[in-house]
Order: structure tokens, then sequence, then C-alpha cells
């Protein structure tokens, strides 16, 4: 909008000069054909010109108009000047969402997504938001935003728990400016923090919910609260809210869902989850059980790998005492019969998804699955590959629970995966296919950066020498060739009939769930509404 | 059983029985003709003066070659089909002969085939031997170049199969008749294929697969293993390629099928599984575990992780998964399409029971 205002107003004082004569009304024409004879001189004038040429034409009649009231042409350029500089003033921070949406970064020559999942976002929309904000941005959100982007920082309840810790920090280093109070204006300084995080990857259902929360906290703050007592209560609050919803409903879940975990029996899980994790600890090093676990995972996160990673990591003193890994280093001074919890207790079958079908699924008791949501209509919305696994295994009569904080909860309905996902980068599922660990990402900017540089190098090397590149390119096949045994598809972005699809998540109907175990007790997915309304009663 | 295998045709089928066992003759196809072509050695190197020396030496070899890749359904399968086509022709040799009434289909079945009343029938003279000879080596020939022309069959079958705008998913990229098959639909219709990743064993396979599809100008979508049950709502039909067909209608696949068909059958989606007439085996699987090849462990856990692979009680990784014939909708073969509960009929044609057992 700033952008045509502009236009315009060059327009203005110019077209009067054309027409001050009085012999207005034919000199309009004379000039809207002397823009015609324009366009078919040089064929090549787009459509943006033409529209251009046109408002020229029509500011001169306008013009031409008001000098014949008696507005003289020096008149209207301040006029329009001093309408421009109104505009910019109001472009403050409400204004800078407006602003987001029109500083797209344009698709340099970007695969388009298949149809059937075109309507979902892809990385580079997401980022193209990104850098006309980051001035107002917390410098820990920024961080933060980058762990998320990179995959440091995966799963549900961890992304929550540091989104909170940060907005703790963004709410310590908040000042209040002039003529306006904290309640009124935090919110909207988060809302801005939260804008930049969503670059780095979509909210969480979890995380959602609790901006929700915390967002009306504020709002009940009253205006009379000092400073710095508000910015104390709230954090305060945001602790309160991570130890009650976070902490100890794991450990209320652990509690439940470690009835189902006999000694000996075989317990399947999927990926990474923070709450089941510390449940198989739970029942080893608390419990003293020993039991088998199946880790089954997937490209392109290898999300077991961290959960047997952690596990292995995790000691254990066959002596009663359970030791966790942060006192290793101290548990080994003291005993020397502490052991990772892996040698004998517990006996990890670690399989990659596709294997899973053939014989391993025969002897397992029970199946455990995260969750990354509970929708309204008691679908398990998860990571990709969840929903295959709870299919096979109720078809073959092994109970399905999933073990879900009740912050997870939404009132969204959903009906197959497709139609809301996220998407991840494609290029995660081409780079290093052999590499069996989760993708190492550099920061979007850096791409962007780099890529620039290509480009640049690119064109320099067509400016000067042309006749060397088709020379290169008749001896170029031989390198391709020998990249195809590596990568295959490492320029697939050329090839245009060729798209890659990376979702994250998958959605698991009810039929499959035999129990949802949450701080408020074990339930149906069906129970899932009846959650929600009692949640958002209390 | 006499050891009727001599050095000479020992030395013949060793470099074979040798390059199967390290596995370096790979692809269904190869290994078939690899075998035709040395049994067609074995068949002309051997001496024999009785049709039923000959049908004992080539179950030996049978069993040689089985037993040195003993996963590979196919070495049988092709054993079995030259083993049927000696007794074809010593049948058909044997009714020109004593020009006894042809016996009625039900009586032969269930009467007991007594080789050694034949073995007296059949000392037949040098002539004769020499032109069985040549009808037997001239019929492998043909089998070669039925296993070898295996695709133009298959491929012919795909525009009635595949209707414009269609999603199609194959989770079998390891397979060129599947490549074929999607290739020749092309020329007349307009679809979109979705491939698995097949991670660990196939990954680059299926990477070049897609490439190859793409080149095709089919719209080509590779997706991750783990995707398939959130996008089988959008898939039209699955299409698979098969290394094994059994008896009963179920087959072997790739690891990672059978959770694909699974999950097809769950949203109610076809399953087609191509096959050559090669593939089809006299077999039952009886005991499928022993069915699964399992690969390099390190594969799915890099051994360079020694403190994961150190604390980690069992790694699998599955190379193949038997699928059952519930799951599959329709064969389609180079002589037709079959439901699976027809396939017993089919290999009825081909084989003869007296061979299902070679030892």
């Amino acid at each position: 909008m700033v952008e045509e205002q502009a236009q315009t107003s060059q327009a203005k004082p110019q077209a009067p000069a054309q027409v001050s004569d009085s012999q207005k009304a034919e000199k309009a024409p004379a000039a809207a054909a002397d823009g015609a004879s324009k366009g078919s001189d040089d064929k090549k004038l787009s459509n943006k010109e033409m529209k251009e040429l046109k408002k020229k034409e029509k500011a001169a009649k306008r013009a031409a108009q008001k000098e014949a009231i008696g507005i003289s042409p020096e008149q209207q350029a301040k006029n329009a000047e001093s309408k421009i500089e109104k505009k910019k003033s109001s472009a403050t921070n409400t204004n800078l969402k407006k602003q987001l949406d029109q500083t797209l970064i344009k698709d340099q020559g970007g695969k388009r997504i298949p149809a059937i999942f075109s309507h979902l976002e892809t990385r580079e929309q997401r980022n193209a938001s990104s850098p006309s904000i980051s001035h107002i941005v917390h410098p820990a959100i920024l961080s933060l935003t980058l762990k998320y982007s990179t995959y440091k920082i995966v799963g549900s309840t961890p992304r929550l728990k540091n989104m909170l810790e940060v907005f703790k920090v963004v709410i310590r280093d908040y000042e209040t400016p002039a003529n306006t109070t904290l309640t009124r204006h935090l919110t909207g300084h988060l809302s801005h923090q939260i804008e930049y995080l969503k670059t780095g990857r979509p909210l969480s259902i979890s995380m959602g919910n609790a901006i929700r929360w915390l967002k009306q906290e504020i709002s009940h703050i009253s205006i009379d609260t000092k400073e710095q007592q508000a910015k104390e209560t709230l954090c305060e609050k945001i602790d309160d809210f991570i130890k009650e919803k976070i902490e100890l409903s794991g450990q209320v879940i652990i509690e439940n869902a470690s009835k189902h975990i006999t000694d000996g029996s075989t317990i399947l899980t999927y990926g990474h989850s923070e709450v089941l994790e510390k449940l198989f600890k739970y029942c080893v090093i608390e419990q003293n059980k020993k039991f088998n676990l199946i880790v089954v995972d997937s490209r392109p996160l290898f999300e077991g790998k961290r959960l047997l990673t952690n596990l292995v990591n995790t000691n254990y003193n066959p002596d009663g005492e359970g030791l966790d890994s942060e006192v290793e280093s101290i548990a080994s001074s003291r005993s020397i019969k502490s052991q990772p919890i892996t040698h004998e207790n517990l006996k990890i079958h670690y399989v990659l998804i596709n294997s899973l079908s053939s014989t391993i699924l025969e002897d397992v008791d029970c199946v455990f699955l995260g969750a990354h949501a509970m929708l309204s209509n008691g679908r398990l919305y998860s990571r990709v590959g969840t929903g295959l696994i709870a299919m096979m295994c109720h078809a073959r009569n092994i109970p399905v629970l999933t073990c879900c904080e009740s912050v997870k909860f939404s009132d969204k309905v959903q009906l197959d995966s497709v139609t809301t996902n996220e998407l991840a980068d494609c290029d995660d599922l081409v780079q290093d296919i052999n590499s069996k660990k989760p993708p190492q990402k550099k920061s979007f900017a850096l791409e962007q950066f780099i890529k620039q540089c290509e480009e640049e190098k690119e064109s320099k090397n067509k400016n000067n020498n042309k006749g060397k590149q088709q020379q290169q390119k008749k001896s170029s096949p031989e390198p391709d060739a020998q990249a195809d045994d590596s990568t295959p598809l490492k320029d697939w972005k050329n090839i245009s009939h060729l798209n890659i699809l990376n979702i994250m998540y998958d959605l698991t109907p009810p039929e499959y769930i035999k129990k949802v175990v949450t701080e408020l007790g074990a339930l149906p997915p069906s129970a899932v509404p009846v959650i929600l309304r009692e949640y958002k009663n209390t | 059983m006499p050891n009727t295998v001599t050095g000479e045709i020992r030395s013949i089928i060793d470099p074979v029985v040798s390059s199967l066992k390290r596995h370096q003759i790979e692809g269904d196809k190869d290994i078939a003709l690899a075998i035709s072509h040395l049994l067609m050695k074995v068949i002309s190197a051997a001496r024999w003066t009785n049709p039923y020396d000959l049908i004992d030496l080539i179950r030996e070899v049978g069993t040689i070659l089985s037993s040195a890749y003993p996963r590979k359904i196919i070495t049988g399968n092709v054993v079995r089909r030259v083993l049927a086509l000696i007794r074809d022709e010593i049948e058909t040799e044997h009714n020109e002969n004593a020009n006894t009434p042809m016996m009625s289909s039900m009586f032969s079945l269930l009467s007991t085939s007594n080789n050694e009343n034949h073995k007296e029938l059949h000392k037949q003279s040098k002539k004769q031997m020499s032109d069985l000879r040549s009808i037997i080596i001239q019929g492998i020939r043909d089998l070669v170049d039925e296993i070898s022309n295996v695709n133009d069959g298959i491929e012919t079958m795909s525009v009635d199969l595949i209707h414009d705008n269609e999603i199609l998913l194959t989770p079998t990229p390891t397979s060129d008749t599947v490549l074929q098959f999607l290739i020749k639909a092309r020329a007349k219709r307009k679809f979109t294929v979705l491939v698995t990743e097949s991670f660990p064993n196939y990954i680059k396979e299926a990477q070049n697969f897609a490439k190859k599809l793409a080149e095709h100008k089919i719209e080509t979508i590779l997706v991750p293993d783990s995707t398939v049950y959130a996008v089988m709502s959008r898939v039209g039909k699955v299409i698979i390629g098969s290394s094994a067909v059994f008896a009963n209608g179920g087959c072997m696949s790739n690891s990672g099928v059978s959770h694909v068909v699974e999950c097809a059958k769950e949203h109610r989606t076809p399953v087609f599984a191509l096959a050559g007439l090669y593939k089809l085996s006299p077999l039952y699987p009886f005991t499928r575990d022993d069915l699964i090849e399992v690969g390099n462990s390190g594969k799915a856990l890099n051994y360079d992780d020694f403190k994961l692979v150190d604390n980690v009680e069992l790694v699998t990784n599955a190379l193949d998964d038997y699928i059952s014939p519930d799951y599959i909708d329709i064969y389609i073969t180079n002589v037709g399409g079959f439901a699976p509960s027809f396939i017993y009929r089919i290999v009825l044609d081909n084989y003869k029971t007296e061979d299902n057992t070679l030892e």
C-alpha cells in the first residue's frame, strides 16, 4: 500500500506540469495516447506498468479538476506528502503483522509441493516473515527459534518447557514503555515473540494452550500492580505451570502407566516421548522391574535412537538405590556395581519401522505411544508412523496405550492426516541417506546467504566465460555419474516431475487406542471432549 | 540316491553356486536366467541313457543350487520348471510309443507314479536320446525367452488397471517390473506415483527409481516409510513387486511391504502384485520365520555407535516380508491376472507335483 501511495504521489506533481495549460481536456487523452504508443514501442510493458500509466492519467485528470477549482499543484503535492507521513507514523507495532505478510521472500525457483499437499505451509514460507521483526525480538527467543528449527529441541513437552522458560526471561527483561500499562502492552510484546517463534516451526498444540493461558494470566493482573511485582508474579505462575502441568502430571501418568509394565513383559514403543522415557526409567530404577523393550525408529529424525541413547546413559545401582544420569560420576566413584540399566534389567531390541512387520510383533504384550496432541474427536495426533504402528498392533490384538498430559488436549477436530500437518524440509530426506542420524541443519538465514553467494558466483562465471561453461557441460556427465552413487537425488529440485514429501505428524483413529493415560486418570479416547470441558471449567 | 553328479558337472555348477552363496548375482531375473543357462549346460554335458537318470541328476543339481541360497525360491522354481519340461517330454514320447489310451486326469492324480516300471520301458536308442536332449534344450531356451521378456506380458495390462489422475503407491522400488509397468502405463495415462523410501536396505534404489519415473514424465513423490499410513487415504491403488509367489497365493517381497498392504486393507485400497510366471512356486509357506532373510544390522544401527551397540540386546534388519494372500487383490502375471486363490491352478499347469521336493 505504502509503495503504491508513493507512486501516485510522484505522478501527481508531474502530471499537472504537463497539463497546466488551459487545453487540459485535450492533453490528458494525448498523454494516454503517448502511453499507448510507448506500449507499442516496447512490447514488454508489463501489466504493472500499464496500471501505473492509467494511474498517471487519472491523477492528471484529477489535478486538472482541482486546479480548475483553485488548488495549485504545489499544494497538492504537499497534501500527498503529508498523507504518506501519516501512513508512515501509523506503521507502529500493530502494523508489523501487515508488513510481515508483505515481505515474503520470493520463492527462488523453489519446488512447488505436490497438489494434494499444496495447502501445507513450507519451511520457506514460514521463514519468509522472519527478518523484518527480528529487531524487536528478544535474543533468547532468537536462539530458541534456531533450536526448534534445527531439531535441537524436539518433541512437544521439551518444546513447551523451553518456551515457557524463555518467556520467563523475556518477561524479566521487559520494560513497559511510557503511556501504557504492562497488562495492555506485554501481551502484544509477547505476540511478536511468538510470531517469530513460529518461523522456526509452527506452534505445537501444547504451546498454543500454554500461550493462551499465559495471556489470560497477564490480562488478570490489575493495572495498579507495580511492574516489578507483576513480573515476579508472572514468572512464579509460569514456574507453577511447568511444575503442575508438566512435571507433576508426568509423575502421575508414570505411576499410572507403570502398572501395565510387568516383570518379563515385552513392551513396544515408537520414537521418543519425554514421558515414556521417564516411565521406562522409573520402572527399572524405582520398581526394579525387568522387561524387554522394542524401540521402533524411522527416518529422518531417528528419535528412537535418542530414546536409546538416553536409556543407555542412565545408570542404575542394583542394590536398591536408583541413580540418575546426572549423578553418574558420583555413583561410579561410590560403588562399582552401578551400571547402565540396559545391561540386565532392560533388554532393548532396536528395529526400523520397515522390519517391524516380519516377526517382531508376535510376542509384544503392550504398546506405548507418545502424543503430540489428543484431538477432540478422540484421534491421536503424533509423530508420523504412529498410526501405522497402532494399526498393526490393533490388528494383532495388542493393546495400544498412549500417555498424554492434559495440556496436549485440543478442541480441534480432524479426520485425516493430510488436511492439517507440518511440512518439514524435504532436503532432510535427500542428504546423507546412509547417516542414520537426525539431519544436521543450518539456520535458514545461513542457507539463504550461501545460496545467494553461489548464485552470484554462477552469474559471474556466466559473464566471464560462456565458452568454458559449455565445455564444462560436455565433461560434466562423468562426475554426475559418480555423484549418483552416493545420493542419486542430489539435484532433485531440477527434476521437474519429482517431489519429496516430508510430513511430521499423522493421525491415529480412536479405534486403535485402548487407553489414554493422563494425569486426570486413564480414559478411553472418546473421553477427550469430556476432559476438555471439565478442564476449561476449572 | 546314488551320487550322479560327476566331477565334470560339478565343475560346471560350482562357479554359479559360489556366486549365489556370495550373493553376487542379485535380482530375481538374473538369478533365474543364470540358473536356466546353467541347466542347459548341465543337460548338454551330462551322459545319460535313461531320461529318468537325467531327472535324478537335475534334482540333485537343484538341491545343491537351492542350498546355496536357501531363501531364494526362484532357484528351485527354475529347476522345477525344467524338470516338468523333461517329464512332459517323456510322457508324450511314452504315449506315442505305447499308444496307451489317455488316462483321465482324475485317475492320474490318484495313481502313484512307479518310476521303476517306466525305467524298464525306457531303454531307448541313442538317436532318441539325442532327440530328447535337443528338445529339452529348446524347451529351456523358450523358458529363457519367457523370463527375459516377462515384462512385456505384464505391461500390456497396465492400461486396463490405471485410470487418469490416479494416485498410486509402490513400496517396492527394487522391482524393474513395476518400473516398466508404470512407464508403459504413462504412454496412455497421466497419474501420480508415491514411492516409499525403503530405508535402510533399498533407499538408493528408491531414489533412482523415483528419478527414473520422473524422467518419464510421471508425477513422482518420494515419501518416507512412516508416512504410508498418513497418505493412504489419498491413494487409489497400491502396486507391489514380488520376489516369489507361493501356491497359496501369498508372496515374498521387500521388507516394509507387509505394513503397506495392511494399511491398504485398512483403507480398502486395492493391491496389485506383479509377478512373472517364473516367480510362482509350487511350495507352501509353512514356516514363515524361515522365509525371511535378515540383513546387516549395521544398516539399522551403526557399528561405530559402540555404546549403543554394546547395550542393545538385538538389532533386526529384515530384508524380506511375507505377505499373506488376504492382503492381495490381484496377481498380474505375464499370462494374465489372477486372484490369489487361483494361483494354485497356474502352479499345477507349470510344475509336476512329483518335483515339489527336490531331495
